[in-house]
């Protein structure tokens, strides 16, 4: 019976919820309480003032460590950290029982045994924030500038494989868009094709 | 040591692969983890010159895949880069038709099974005869199941020059993959974004069935992988609708968009290449039908026929047929006590009255579709004359529970005589009496069921019809079998009197209804109208008291006069002044237009496709829409509210209606900026604050 219901309640309710409806790039981002490794709650409108870049990740996905065995995302985490006025937030989506899944004690010590250095790791094991942006891949990078408005999505950079030597000389978005910001000019790429891992959300 | 000897000998074998060239029109296979890849070759020997096709064969690990050259929402494509003799290059990847694999929240597209990668090669014209030619890959591959793991490997193929020999095993397999790769066939194609909706139109379409057709665009961000593409299939062409992604944002989108578009000829899933020229369209001719595509939650014909039969068992509940079923529960309650077959006999006349009404209701849409008129669930009581006869038909049969009068036996037959008779006759036409009355209500489930059924053929159509009317009858025919459950009932007594002129009211309660009804098609007239012929009813059946001859024959003739003073009836002129949600709220009537000039002023729309003889919309708007919450709601999220009314026979409601899958009303959308005048969310016909409140929110 159950199998029957399911297709009958899919068709009715299906036009009612979309399953990712993205936020537009120069969108504002709503308020949205996040929960860090430590237990710790915040509003993402806590931030404005300060930069927000918002990492998807996955530890066990190949593309990101593509980044984190060439310290690529560890650097990129420490050189726009740095002023103080940026924060970084890696975020897990995966649900529990799925690839790159942690718990907060897990994801602390991942950060410390690879030398990461975000700001706060956000745990979404239900999914909600990842599917709020709607973050498709790991990674997936997000900016948003002090007034709270996303102006970055996509790619972290323009190099789409999974070989950690693809790293050298491909074009980082992210940088790119910041140097954009730094310069008081419209960001240039404000939105790519993510590349990467599907996100392995709780269905 | 077995483990040992495996390992020695494996690397035996890799070292023969890569070392010693064998002529082999198949490379030794390469178990890269969840794949095994290989080379294949369409000829052993070619001539100098000639053309040849050289495959990357990958079979894929039960459940895993590898991904198109747009991989949709995530994944990387296949690759293959080739170390050629200095004097030869190869072709483009001829890629196999992807389909779209969904994950969670996201869609992929992509390859399982054994899909084959064909690459076109010319074997250089001033090679000899003995030449060996090498050609060598390596290759790349993202494979995905719940995890992704990258793969790659290396294989090499050789190819003697000599006479032309084709490969027995393998020419077959890839002449199959090159026929099966989309090529342009001269299909045109346009893509335009309006309303934040992406249209894409095609015409001169491949033979074939495009009824479920998908677009695989070759870029990425054109459109929103994630989203269903909905297909309207036009005279002359076929229309797909979806969500627009981010290249449109910035003005970034190119001059052309090349993807492929699938189909099914035979049941072969196809697909063609197709160039679509950007902000523009072509022009596919009137539409005729719109069905979502396949991606998500496409309803079939068994989900078709279970949402049908449990509609029908939900009609009972629903409060236009109530006051008939209790009519059945009495009658039910006489017979309870006295003879088991009896009961069962009774049972079935009523599902078979039951039955035959759904199909000659059937029947009539069959006709009237035919005829090419837009119609839907409902369409009986669109027509005055028909809610004026009902009205009479339920005052006549509630005079008789009172006891007013008794049917004389050369009556039997008229259908009313239902109480009198435990028989067949009378079980037949209590069926049929409950399904006409019950045609004003839409139970959920049934709504998406009839939708379907009126967009298929005949003989579909009848199936989900029999399939509702086998609910609708359920109770009574269990009734029939399980006669404990009737022993529940009283014994029979003076009660049984009592209670059958107490159910006198609910008829004329539902004939008040139906005048009601009848106030908005025909106006005042109407009403008097009907109320005129009542007057005859009763004057005919207060004649036939007296037993002369004369008075028979004057009865008589008031019965005619009753029944034809409804011939009259006709739609009013007047527009519907139907008003349904009441409150303070900004009310408008309407069309398509006036969502738009609504979004455009910033404001989100709440549309209500209500009708005066829908006993759902009447509910909902009692307890739900005209509730102080609700309209506060509304008025604090700046919303104004559409009323389509229904009432009477409108062809572009019913169009509109059957634009979201629906044959009858309620239908309830709500459009916010976001999502735009194209294409509303659509709520549960069982509405609710919550519902209201996320849909306006969203």
């Amino acid at each position: 019976m159950r199998r029957v219901f399911i297709p009958i309640t899919l068709a009715a309710f299906m036009l009612a919820q979309p399953s990712l409806a993205k936020i537009d790039t120069g969108a504002k981002v709503s308020d949205m309480v996040v929960t860090d490794a430590n237990g710790m709650t915040h509003n993402l409108s806590d931030y404005t003032g300060k930069r927000i870049i918002l990492e998807w990740t996955n530890h066990g996905c190949p593309y990101v460590k593509k980044h984190y065995s060439t310290n690529n995302m560890q650097n990129l985490q420490k050189q726009t950290t740095a002023n103080g006025d940026t924060v970084w937030l890696s975020v897990i989506s995966s649900a529990k029982g799925k690839q790159g899944y942690l718990t907060g004690a897990e994801a602390t010590l991942k950060n410390i045994k690879r030398g990461a250095e975000p700001t706060d790791v956000i745990l979404d094991p239900a999914g909600v924030m990842g599917r709020k942006f709607s973050a498709k891949t790991t990674p997936h990078m997000y900016i948003i500038d002090e007034t709270q408005t996303l102006v970055y999505q996509g790619a972290i950079d323009d190099n789409r494989s999974a070989n950690p030597k693809s790293v050298q000389g491909a074009k980082n978005y992210v940088l790119a868009a910041l140097e954009d910001l730094e310069a008081g000019i419209a960001v240039q790429d404000a939105t790519t094709s993510p590349y990467g891992c599907s996100i392995k959300y709780a269905r | 040591m077995t483990r040992l000897f495996g390992i020695i000998f494996c690397t035996i074998l890799i070292y023969i692969s890569t070392c010693l060239p064998t002529l082999a029109r198949q490379s030794l296979p390469v178990d890269t983890g969840k794949v095994t890849a290989s080379l294949i070759s369409s000829h052993d020997s070619v001539a100098p010159g000639q053309s040849f096709y050289v495959a990357l064969r990958t079979d894929l690990d039960e459940g895993w895949h590898t991904y198109w050259r747009n991989p949709g929402d995530s994944g990387e494509p296949v690759q293959i880069n080739w170390i050629l003799p200095s004097n030869m290059s190869a072709g483009d990847i001829h890629w196999p038709l992807p389909k779209p694999i969904p994950t969670g929240p996201i869609v992929n597209y992509g390859f399982e099974g054994t899909p084959l990668f064909p690459v076109e090669f010319i074997a250089p014209a001033n090679a000899k005869t003995g030449d060996i030619l090498t050609l060598k890959s390596e290759f790349y591959y993202l494979v995905c199941k719940d995890v992704c793991i990258p793969e790659n490997g290396t294989a090499q193929i050789l190819i003697e020059i000599g006479d032309t020999v084709t490969d027995d095993e393998w020419r077959e397999p890839i002449e199959k993959a090159l026929e099966l790769s989309p090529r342009k066939a001269g299909v045109n194609g346009a893509i335009d974004n309006a309303n934040n909706r992406i249209q894409m139109t095609f015409t001169d379409l491949p033979k074939g069935d495009v009824s479920k057709s998908y677009f695989f665009p070759y870029p990425q961000g054109v459109l929103q992988h994630s989203q269903p593409q909905e297909v309207q299939i036009g005279a002359d062409g076929l229309r797909l609708e979806t969500a627009p992604d981010y290249l449109w944002d910035e003005g970034d989108i190119p001059k052309n968009i090349s993807g492929i578009l699938t189909y099914t000829d035979n049941g072969i899933y196809r697909g063609v290449e197709v160039d679509l020229t950007v902000n523009s369209t072509v022009d596919i001719g009137a539409i005729s039908s719109s069905k979502a595509s396949p991606s998500i939650g496409d309803i079939t014909v068994w989900s078709a026929l279970i949402g049908a039969f449990l509609g029908g068992i939900i009609l009972n509940i629903m409060p236009c047929v109530f006051p008939i079923l209790s009519l059945k529960a009495l009658s039910l309650a006489k017979t309870a006590h006295n003879d088991r077959s009896a009961n069962r006999k009774s049972a079935w006349a009523y599902t078979i009255g039951v039955l035959t009404t759904f199909i000659l209701i059937a029947i009539i849409l069959v006709i009237i579709k035919s005829t090419g008129a837009q119609i839907g669930w409902g369409f009986q009581l669109q027509s005055p004359k028909i809610v004026g006869w009902l009205a009479i038909l339920l005052f006549v049969i509630g005079l008789n529970l009172l006891g007013v009068f008794e049917f004389g036996a050369g009556l039997q037959n008229t259908g009313a005589s239902l109480t009198k008779k435990d028989g067949f006759a009378g079980s037949f036409f209590t069926g049929a009496l409950a399904v006409i009355v019950a045609t004003p209500c839409t139970a959920p489930f049934m709504a998406t069921a009839i939708g379907y059924a009126l967009a298929q053929p005949a003989l579909i159509m009848f199936i989900v019809f029999i399939a509702l009317g086998f609910g609708f009858a359920l109770p009574f025919l269990i009734l029939g079998y399980m006669p404990a459950l009737l022993t529940i009932l009283p014994k029979p007594g003076p009660w049984m009197v009592r209670f059958k002129e107490c159910l006198a009211f609910p008829m004329f309660a539902a004939a008040i209804w139906l005048v009601w009804v009848l106030s908005f098609q025909a106006g005042a007239n109407g009403v008097a109208i009907i109320l005129t012929s009542t007057m005859f009813m009763a004057f005919a059946i207060w004649l036939f008291k007296a037993h002369a001859k004369w008075t028979k024959i004057l009865a008589g003739l008031a019965i005619c006069i009753a029944l034809s003073l409804p011939v009259t009836l006709s739609p009013s002129a007047a527009t519907p002044s139907l008003d349904p949600v009441t409150a303070q709220t900004d009310t408008q009537i309407w069309s398509q237009e006036a969502v738009a000039q609504n979004l455009a002023q910033g404001r989100s729309v709440f549309v209500d496709f209500t009708a005066a003889w829908c006993v759902t919309c009447k509910v909902n708007e009692r307890l739900v829409l005209n509730t102080k919450a609700v309209q506060t709601l509304f008025s604090e999220t700046q919303t104004t509210i559409l009323i389509a009314d229904w009432t009477n026979k409108n062809d572009v409601i019913a169009s509109e209606l059957q634009r979201y899958g629906r044959a009858g009303v309620p239908l309830y959308l709500v459009f916010t900026p976001k999502t735009g005048a194209e294409k509303g969310i659509v709520l549960p016909q069982t509405l609710s604050y919550d519902v209201i409140k996320e849909a306006l929110e969203n």
